[in-house]
């Protein structure tokens, strides 16, 4: 049986409209609904998947993009282990709103050490024939902001998801390696053993 | 000493599927949740199907470190760490959280918008519920699903606010109006059932010096336990905030002076109700509640606990540790749950060796003890057994919360009417079911969930196959474990070692096995163990007593185990009140998803079947409690009265079941003997057949002979057979000497017989003042019915009748000494005589023989009025001039007393006045007549009657015969009216006007004889100058007037037309009077 599972925690943030709550159901459930209602608040999904040996849970918190809904989904950034910045290569404007997504996450989610957190950016809509932004100008951003990697997707033929999410998954246990804190679940005693029965009364 | 009973509460039990092992189980609503080790994922199964299937998966957001679930609102509360970090979270919907699959809605508490739900599909919601430190216990309310949050120093108490539909799709108005899908949502409507839960921060109670472990919360009762105290605190809400702030203020500087100066020395104390609060713990309050219309709250102490280690001997000091703190509503069947407040609230919570009951409401007591055989890891209370684990068994015992609440629902427990056990019998074990390496138990209805983990160091054999033989071995080790804790060891007893050598585990008992069974080695197991239903762990009680009973039916043992069984069907009765349950808003919940639903009316009849069940053993067991006490020892043998009648048995079946073997040398007990003296004493509608009044008379006659006479006299022993008892009484009389109450009913007995003659000869014995006497003692031999304020007809007995044929003075008597006693009143006593036929005779002497005794004013005057009415009666019903013809006269019957016996024994009949005779005629009347002529003159003539009050009654009475003429002038003479009297009576009669005069004109009224008799005289002697009867009143009335007068003021009065001579040698003995005065 297994014994180490780990409860990751991934955020999926970006612009309304730019595909995450599709992304999110394309990788957990592997269907694609063209007529999504808008997110409201906060909502996420988990799957269970092994990585490197590792049995982890992956808890996918899909967010609403929209600005009137800020206050309903920072409270929820806190604890994340990894954060996939979307935007929509048929949107520029979503593509320029990355760095306030960045910002937005690193302060609400209170990190740390927000240099070395695991961003992961997800450029979606690839399906789209009339892109606004290219893959290079993509690229760059991710260089220029700490060197994250960054896929090209598409939640609606599944171009690159799956890849997408074993790669975030994968830069949070290496980070979790590194810095040996993978969140050891099952160490914690639940129930508190008797105390050995050598104590002075028995 | 704990009784331990090996009674089966238990009928089976079934192993959950659960794949990973267990950390945290909780359970509620049908359900349990399952925490796997150190996971992050809940499972939930139900726990009312056969094999307990299961329902859903999902995910928590952090690591679980302690999980509620909260029957109303049917939401799941949870501590969760992540990251280092402490959450506190709700979740809710999770119903519709089918595989986890489904998107999982997260908000903060307060932000009410909905997402996926309000547009249609159901959507499992969690509130994170933010706090400013870290939360340490939590705790749902079971009467209106509050949350209870104990953190570091404060307890912070969530309201729970159900949102209503309506109002709710209003908020969303906006949002779907800007929505892309608007015409999508239209489509679809939100389901009825949906569950809308938020939470309101209401009340913040700060507490900095403790550090709560757990924290319990139900119906305003907030209670906090800590490793070694317990406090119990009442929250209320009040419109007066003032007074509620000067208190908290008032009191939290009183503590900081005690902290400077003393330092505090932790002892063994228990601070109950108002007391309480000098506890050295502050409290002062917060409230936060912006929307609640309730108010304020107000805080008051109700209980306070503290255990010091050494005060436990055997444990040690690690040990010695509270858990299990739980707060226990119990709802009575008249209650409409969840709307009113539980009719008792309770408070548990334990230490190793020792678990501890309070009840809250209506003045906090300690109700029982528990006394732990071993230490003992966690107690669960529940309506009907307390369930505590130890490390190997799951033990039951018996909780009061019934008796507490059955006194609350009926005041007439504890009277002679019905009876309940006591709140403080000792309590007992009934069970102790043997597990492996039990870790947890939690509750839900019937079933008892338990987890057990087996030592790792001791792995348990992999087969499982001779399951039954092993734990039937576990069982004897324990057992014997217990007799030696006690001090026998089995092993020197050859008895007990037989004992334990058999099989323990009976026949209720059935394991179902799961149809795969887990992988071999994993050392953990997830039971649900189900609980039989009352009903049957009653009767299994009731055989169980009948091995007792057989033995030794006096024995403790026997009564104990009855009255825990009463207890079971007590607490069944008090929640079997049909369609309580599915109405509540979990149960929508769950409904929506279960196709099993029956129909409500259905159920509603089920239910009133089982109710009536529970009541007919009900009725069964306190027949055998009344059996019980019928037979014990004097000690509580009054408590043989209400079982026995809430048992709804007759008289017979009591007394069959009390009749003795013929060949056991037992005789009747003091139990038995006080529920059929109040039986045949108080109770007078029931009439004994006379096998069965026979059958009281041997009772009487073997245990109690001296009640013979009272038993005899009982209206319930009409029937018994005369004969019979007469031989009973003579033997009495002669073991015992004669005495007049026997002597009185023998002769009732021969009466019986129609013996007349021994009858009489009997009652002839004593003195008829001796048999008054008895008759006040024992009134019941002449009068049933009526007694003791009862609205029963009161009737004369056969005694009475015999009496008013043979001994009508002997009777009235009786009746007089009976109302002077205060044994019959005035209205009875006439239905009495009604009922016996004389209501002209001997009621009337019953009355004037009263005016003799009473002394009762009252009464007096309705006596006189009464008589007078009856003189004038037969005065107008006889005729004054025959003698035999009185045609509707009820009796011949010479009344008891004569107007003279009455005149010279009875003050209120005065002397006739001497003037009367001279009206009365001689003889020419019936004796009849003349009698009720001369006893209403003489009433008349008396002090007492109120002459004014029966003028209108003499009204009927003609004034033409001399006799009715010579009362309305006593009438008129009575009332003062002096000077008609005058007329009439020498209109009507002038020979009796010297004797009239003489008595009645008298001092005041002296001037009468010469301003009004003396001018009527001499008036009247001039008109008729030859009336011998006039002149010589006129003569007689100058001799007075010349006695009384001045000879100047005789001169005066004698008439211008007089002859001088006649009047001189008046005026000449005036004159000489006065001279020589």
């Amino acid at each position: 049986m297994t014994t180490k599972t780990s409860l990751l925690k991934v955020i999926l943030l970006g612009d309304g409209g730019v595909g995450k709550s599709s992304i999110m159901n394309r990788y957990v459930t592997n269907k694609f609904d063209a007529h999504l209602f808008h997110t409201i608040g906060v909502e996420f999904l988990n799957k269970e998947l092994e990585v490197d040996g590792h049995q982890v849970t992956l808890q996918i918190w899909d967010t609403a993009g929209q600005e009137r809904f800020r206050s309903l989904r920072t409270p929820f950034y806190r604890g994340s282990d990894c954060c996939l910045l979307t935007f929509s290569v048929d949107d520029s404007q979503s593509f320029l709103n990355l760095g306030n997504w960045k910002k937005e996450f690193i302060y609400y989610a209170d990190v740390k050490e927000p240099e070395k957190f695991p961003f992961v950016v997800l450029g979606n809509k690839v399906d789209v024939t009339e892109r606004q932004v290219s893959t290079e100008e993509a690229q760059q951003w991710c260089q220029e902001n700490g060197n994250f990697p960054y896929y090209e997707t598409s939640a609606k033929d599944a171009t690159n998801v799956a890849v997408a999410f074993d790669e975030a998954v994968r830069r949070v246990l290496a980070l979790e390696e590194r810095t040996d804190h993978l969140i050891p679940t099952d160490t914690v005693k639940l129930h508190r053993k008797p105390r050995s029965a050598t104590s002075c009364c028995s | 000493m704990v009784h331990v009973y090996n009674c089966h509460p238990f009928a089976s039990q079934q192993i959950v599927q659960v794949e990973q092992e267990p950390g945290l189980v909780c359970c509620g609503g049908g359900a349990l949740f399952v925490v796997a080790t150190g996971g992050c994922k809940v499972e939930a199964y139900n726990v009312e199907q056969e094999g307990c299937p299961f329902i859903c998966r999902f995910a928590t957001m952090g690591t679980v470190k302690s999980i509620q679930h909260s029957k109303m609102g049917d939401y799941l509360v949870t501590i969760e760490e992540k990251n280092s970090a402490t959450y506190l979270r709700a979740y809710t919907n999770w119903r519709h959280q089918a595989e986890g699959k489904a998107r999982v809605g997260v908000r903060l508490l307060g932000h009410l918008l909905r997402g996926a739900s309000v547009r249609g599909g159901v959507q499992m919601e969690i509130i994170e519920i933010p706090l400013s430190k870290r939360p340490v216990a939590v705790a749902c309310c079971p009467v209106t699903g509050d949350l209870l949050v104990g953190c570091e120093d404060t307890l912070v108490l969530f309201a729970l606010r159900r949102q209503n539909q309506q109002s709710l799709n209003q908020s969303q108005q906006i949002l779907q109006s800007t929505s892309q899908n608007s015409s999508q949502n239209q489509a679809q409507s939100p389901s009825p059932n949906q569950n809308f839960l938020d939470f309101e921060r209401s009340v913040i109670l700060h507490l900095p010096k403790i550090e709560p472990k757990q924290v319990a919360l139900c119906g305003g009762y907030v209670a906090v336990q800590m490793e070694l105290e317990v406090l119990v605190l009442k929250l209320d809400a009040s419109s007066d905030p003032k007074t509620q702030e000067e208190s908290s203020d008032t009191k939290k500087t009183d503590h900081i002076d005690d902290q400077a100066d003393f330092m505090v020395l932790p002892r063994h104390q228990e601070l109950l109700g108002d007391v309480a609060k000098d506890c050295d713990i502050p409290v002062s309050i917060e409230n936060t509640g912006l929307e609640d219309g309730k108010g304020q709250y107000t805080l008051s102490y109700v209980l306070f606990r503290r255990f010091t280690p050494d005060f436990f001997q055997g444990c040690s000091v690690e040990e010695t540790q509270l858990h299990s703190l739980q707060l226990y509503p119990l709802y009575t069947s008249n209650q409409s749950v969840p709307l009113e407040e539980p009719a008792c609230v309770f408070c548990f919570f334990s230490l190793p060796n020792a678990g501890y009951l309070y009840s809250l409401k209506g003045g906090v007591e300690l109700l029982s003890t528990y006394q732990y055989p071993e230490k003992v890891l966690k107690a669960v209370l529940t309506d009907h057994l307390l369930h505590v684990i130890t490390k190997s068994a799951l033990q039951c015992f018996t909780v009061r919360c019934a008796a507490v609440a059955a006194r609350i629902v009926d005041p007439y427990i504890d009277t002679t009417m019905k009876a309940c056990p006591p709140c403080s019998m000792e309590v007992c074990a009934l069970r102790i079911q043997l597990f492996i390496g039990l870790r947890s138990v939690c509750v839900d209805g019937s079933h008892v969930i338990l987890l057990s983990v087996a030592d790792t160091e001791t792995p348990e054999e992999p087969e499982r196959t001779p399951q039954r033989r092993r734990l039937k071995l576990k069982e004897h080790t324990l057992l014997t474990g217990i007799f030696l804790a006690v001090g026998i060891d089995p092993a020197t007893t050859p008895a007990l070692e037989s004992f334990l050598s058999r099989p323990f585990l009976g026949r209720k008992w059935t394991i179902s096995s799961p149809k795969e069974t887990s992988p071999a080695g994993h050392g953990w197991n997830l039971y649900v163990v189900d609980s039989v239903s009352p009903l049957t762990l009653y009767q299994e009680m009731v055989e169980y007593s009948e091995r007792y009973a057989e033995t030794n039916p006096q024995a403790q043992s026997l009564r104990h185990l009855l009255s825990e069984a009463h207890l079971f069907l007590r607490a069944s009765l008090l929640r079997t009140e049909p369609s309580e349950q599915p109405r509540n808003i979990e149960g929508e919940a769950a409904e929506t998803l279960q196709t099993d639903t029956d129909a409500p009316a259905e159920r509603q009849t089920a239910a009133q079947t089982d109710r009536q069940e529970v009541e007919e053993a009900l009725r069964h067991n306190c027949a055998q409690l009344g059996d019980c006490f019928s037979r014990g020892s004097q000690k509580d043998c009054h408590l043989a009265l209400p079982y026995y009648r809430m048992s709804g048995l007759s008289v017979t079946e009591v007394m069959a079941r009390n009749r003795p073997l013929p060949s056991s040398p037992h005789t009747y007990g003091p139990g038995f003997l006080f529920y059929l003296k109040h039986f045949l004493f108080e109770e007078t509608e029931q009439t004994l057949s006379q096998e069965a009044a026979d059958d009281v008379i041997d009772i009487f006659s073997q245990s109690e002979p001296s009640q013979l006479v009272s038993v005899c006299a009982s209206p319930s022993m009409i029937n018994l057979s005369p004969a019979k008892t007469l031989q009973i009484l003579i033997h009495q009389e002669d073991t015992c000497g004669v005495s007049v109450l026997l002597t009185i009913t023998m002769a009732t007995m021969m009466l019986c017989l129609d013996d007349l003659p021994q009858y009489t000869q009997l009652m002839e014995r004593h003195a008829e003042m001796l048999l008054v006497y008895r008759f006040i003692e024992e009134p019941r031999l002449l009068l049933h019915g009526g007694v003791g304020g009862r609205h029963t007809h009161i009737r004369p007995t056969r005694l009475t009748r015999q009496l008013a044929k043979s001994q009508p003075g002997l009777l009235v008597a009786a009746m007089v000494a009976l109302h002077e006693n205060s044994k019959v009143q005035l209205e009875q006593a006439d239905h009495i005589f009604k009922e016996l036929g004389c209501e002209n005779c001997l009621q009337v002497d019953f009355w004037e023989a009263m005016l003799m005794a009473s002394s009762q004013e009252a009464v007096i005057q309705e006596l006189l009025f009464r008589l007078v009415s009856i003189y004038i009666d037969r005065l107008t019903n006889t005729t004054s001039d025959t003698h035999l013809n009185e045609p509707h006269t009820p009796s011949r019957r010479r009344p008891l007393k004569s107007a003279d016996d009455l005149i010279n024994s009875c003050s209120h009949y005065g002397a006739l006045y001497p003037w009367l005779t001279v009206l009365n005629p001689a003889h020419t009347t019936s004796s009849q007549h003349q009698e009720a002529l001369y006893k209403l003159q003489s009433l008349l003539c008396g002090p007492s009657l109120s002459v004014g009050s029966v003028v209108p009654l003499m009204e009927r009475l003609s004034e033409e015969t001399l006799w009715g003429f010579s009362l309305h002038l006593l009438c008129s003479t009575r009332r003062g009216q002096y000077d008609r009297s005058i007329e009439k009576l020498l209109d009507r009669c002038p020979q009796a006007i010297i004797a009239y005069a003489n008595h009645q004109l008298q001092d005041t009224h002296m001037i009468l004889w010469w301003q009004k008799l003396l001018p009527e005289l001499c008036n009247r002697t001039r008109a008729a100058s030859d009336n011998s009867i006039l002149l010589a009143a006129l003569k007689e009335t100058l001799v007075v007037v010349a006695m009384e007068m001045s000879p100047t003021d005789f001169l005066e009065l004698i008439p211008d037309d007089g002859t001088a001579s006649y009047f001189l040698p008046y005026l000449l003995t005036c004159s000489q009077r006065h001279l020589m005065a």
